[in-house]
């Protein structure tokens, strides 16, 4: 019983999470945190202040005023400039082990710790 | 041209005294073909003096700006300031080299001096691994990376050292951060000298625990001032960007840090000295592969200010014999730990260290999975991902919050068994404090996050359990500091991150923004000519919702040699937070892009990494 309420809160924490509406230049900035600024070494697209990245930072702007979401404006660059620009790789069959082998290795470190102390 | 002659040989020298120490030591330990009454310390003395001299050879050409050496060049010019001239020896990848060089010679050293008491055997083969390591460098250095290489004819001026360079964090984090690598070659040497001796007992531990710690210190050290050089002099107000070669420096110090929590269950109970090993491998290897990916120039990133593919293989040659050769000694001279008395109860000290090694063990698997992943998916299948902050954020921060429990109350089990009866009830009462502190803080701030609740709740209740137990002097006073000052630091994070207000906007002399309840006023700018660069000091006055009245003044620097411009930003840091104002240029305006920062905290992430170096330098006096 306890568990299942606990379940309950946890979900509607997760779902109020996505609700809460951010103000147009939070979002910007959000964005193009995300994105990399490919003629820079190693800048994200809000930190730099190349061209590129300023006429970067016009477009998402005006995306978020056409009503685009979130998702859609990364897809959009996605289409443009290729994955190399987004900093948060998508998960496919790309980069499944990129994602997974973490979590694997994790797993497996508890697996060799619990063999260790309960071996007898 | 003469310091350029005498420096080279110099690095010869030393070159051939490695190669005669490596055989002396195997003359010594097996053969005893002839008998040398030599004093092994003052040769290891002289071949760190050798090294000594060739890098003051080198500071001397660039003091003198003597442009005949290529380096020099490169990376130098007249009209630099002296102190820049110095630190521009290790500003590039020669001269970094030669710094790692002079501190193995020195660690190598300072290692026999504080040794006397361990077995002579046991000293001679860990001079012969490290000798390997650092004839190694020689070769690395007078083959592929000459310090000393002649340019004819001799060019009238240098091409200056990078601006973004010349900075006095910036001129101390490589030393540091050496040292700190570096320390980890004699963890190395020395564990596979105490397993080929089978000398792994109570001694070898006391005795190699300062080494981890002493590295520990330095290679914390090291990060941080990078980290705060970061901050304020590439003007995006962040600390910590997971830039590849940040990576680098982060993944010894995981591997380092589980070391050092695993060598006190070795101390105590003698048990997980396979995994010990392993550890102090992996440290010395993550360290060389630091160098081998900064230097390939495989990393797309800030840092990368010289490479060369060349280099890159070398490196990765000698990286791939010093492991092949590790893991042969290893599995050759492992033995067996007998099962008696070894056994690990599933509530005691050893049981959480265990665990605080579990959990960094996967931090450095997502960081280095996170750095590597890109390079190997480009060359496999020539497809170019990115992975940045939000990669790394998603799969630590879930994982920070069992982490910071277990950091809570693991050092307060008792070794081999304990019970979990006690304190139930004032642990749960803590919790729930925390909790409720940390719901009113996301509450009040309007934010609803569930993870950021959490992990709130746990680093509070760190904060709390590491704060109470001051109190308590049975514990060691380090390790209490030390824990204590990573809640800090991760409250002091989680603060910055929800309390930080930013705003931006393209402003020209006279103008006046509102921006959320403060005005930002453009007084006026100013130029001013510096000895190697010209300077645009801009004035602005901010009036913040308290109506308080303050002025900022960033600069924007415009270097002649080389030509590049840097934005130097103005910071005015109070316990609470730092104003955070830096301006750029725009092409052909009269207008500025203006970007103000106020940074929730960003001090006592500082002060928390000083705290856990504190607590690092109070856990050496513990025998």
């Amino acid at each position: 019983m306890k568990i299942r309420i606990i379940f309950l809160i946890l979900i509607s924490f997760f779902i109020f999470e996505n609700l809460i509406a951010k103000t147009e230049n939070e979002l910007v900035n959000k964005i193009s945190k995300n994105l990399r600024c490919i003629i820079c070494q190693g800048q994200s697209v809000y930190d730099s202040n190349s061209e590129f990245a300023l006429s970067i930072k016009l477009i998402i702007k005006k995306k978020i005023n056409e009503g685009k979401s979130e998702k859609e404006i990364y897809s959009f660059f996605k289409d443009q400039y290729g994955e190399w620009i987004l900093y948060d790789p998508e998960l496919n069959e790309m980069t499944f082990v990129l994602w997974g082998l973490p979590i694997i290795l994790f797993v497996f470190g508890g697996f060799l710790i619990f063999r260790k102390i309960f071996r007898n | 041209m003469l310091l350029s002659n005498l420096g080279y040989y110099s690095l010869v020298l030393g070159l051939i005294l490695s190669i005669f120490l490596i055989f002396y030591s195997i003359n010594e330990i097996k053969y005893k073909l002839f008998n040398l009454k030599i004093s092994l310390l003052s040769i290891l003395f002289l071949q760190f003096f050798t090294v000594l001299l060739s890098f003051f050879c080198l500071i001397f050409l660039f003091v003198y700006s003597d442009f005949s050496n290529q380096i020099v060049y490169n990376n130098s010019h007249s009209s630099d300031p002296l102190f820049y001239k110095i630190t521009g020896t290790w500003g590039n990848h020669e001269g970094s080299l030669l710094l790692w060089l002079l501190v193995l010679t020195l660690f190598i050293f300072l290692f026999n001096l504080t040794s006397k008491g361990q077995p002579k055997r046991y000293k001679l083969l860990t001079i012969i691994f490290q000798q390997i390591i650092i004839s190694g460098f020689f070769l690395f250095l007078l083959i592929t990376s000459n310090p000393f290489n002649y340019l004819s004819p001799i060019p009238i001026e240098g091409l200056g050292l990078n601006p973004i360079l010349q900075d006095p964090a910036l001129a101390i984090h490589p030393p540091i951060l050496y040292l700190g690598y570096v320390g980890s070659s004699i963890i190395f040497s020395s564990s596979l000298a105490a397993l080929i001796e089978k000398n792994i007992n109570r001694d070898w531990t006391v005795h190699i625990k300062k080494w981890i710690l002493y590295s520990w210190i330095f290679l914390t050290a090291g990060i941080m001032l990078g980290s705060i050089w970061a901050y304020y002099e590439l003007g995006w107000g962040g600390f910590w960007f997971w830039d590849p070669v940040e990576n680098v420096s982060l993944m010894p110090w995981f591997c380092l840090t589980a070391l050092f929590h695993t060598i006190i269950v070795l101390e105590k109970r003698l048990i997980l000295k396979s995994w010990a090993l392993v550890l102090a491998i992996a440290t010395f290897t993550l360290s060389m592969n630091g160098t081998f990916l900064v230097r390939s120039g495989i990393l797309n990133s800030v840092h990368t200010f010289a490479n060369d593919p060349e280099r890159g293989i070398f490196i990765l040659i000698f990286l791939f014999i010093l492991i092949f050769l590790s893991i042969i000694i290893f599995f050759v001279f492992q033995e067996d730990e007998n099962s008696i008395n070894k056994n690990i109860f599933w509530l005691s000290k050893e049981t959480s260290i265990l665990v605080n090694n579990w959990f960094m063990m996967y931090f450095l698997a997502v960081v280095l999975i996170g750095t590597i992943y890109p390079i190997f998916l480009e060359v496999i299948n020539d497809h170019k991902i990115s992975i940045g902050p939000p990669f790394f954020h998603k799969l630590i921060i879930p994982f920070l919050i069992p982490f910071l429990i277990f950091m809570a109350f693991g050092p307060k089990l008792k070794w081999i068994n304990d019970d979990l009866k006690k304190n139930k009830i004032k642990n749960i009462f803590i919790l729930l404090i925390c909790l409720l502190i940390s719901f009113l803080i996301i509450y009040i701030k309007g934010k609803s996050y569930l993870i950021l609740t959490i992990l709130f709740t746990a680093s509070f209740y760190l904060f709390f359990v590491t704060l109470i137990d001051f109190l308590n002097k049975k514990y060691n006073l380090g390790q209490k500091i030390a824990h204590f000052a990573f809640s800090i630091f991760v409250l002091s994070i989680l603060f910055n991150s929800i309390y930080s207000t930013e705003f931006s906007a393209n402003m020209k002399i006279g103008d006046e923004i509102k921006f959320n309840n403060g005005i930002i006023k453009f007084e006026k700018i100013e130029t001013f000519k510096e000895k190697n660069f010209n300077s645009l000091v801009g004035s602005f006055s901010i009036t913040d919702k308290n109506n308080n009245i303050f002025s900022l003044e960033p600069e924007i620097r415009i270097y002649d040699q080389p030509k590049i411009v840097t934005s130097e930003a103005d910071i005015k840091t109070t316990f609470f937070s730092d104003k955070f104002l830096v301006i750029n240029l725009i092409k052909d305006d009269d207008y500025f892009n203006v970007r103000y920062q106020i940074k929730a905290f960003m001090i006592w992430i500082w002060i928390s990494v000083s705290l856990l170096i504190v607590g690092g330098i109070l856990s050496l006096r513990k025998k």
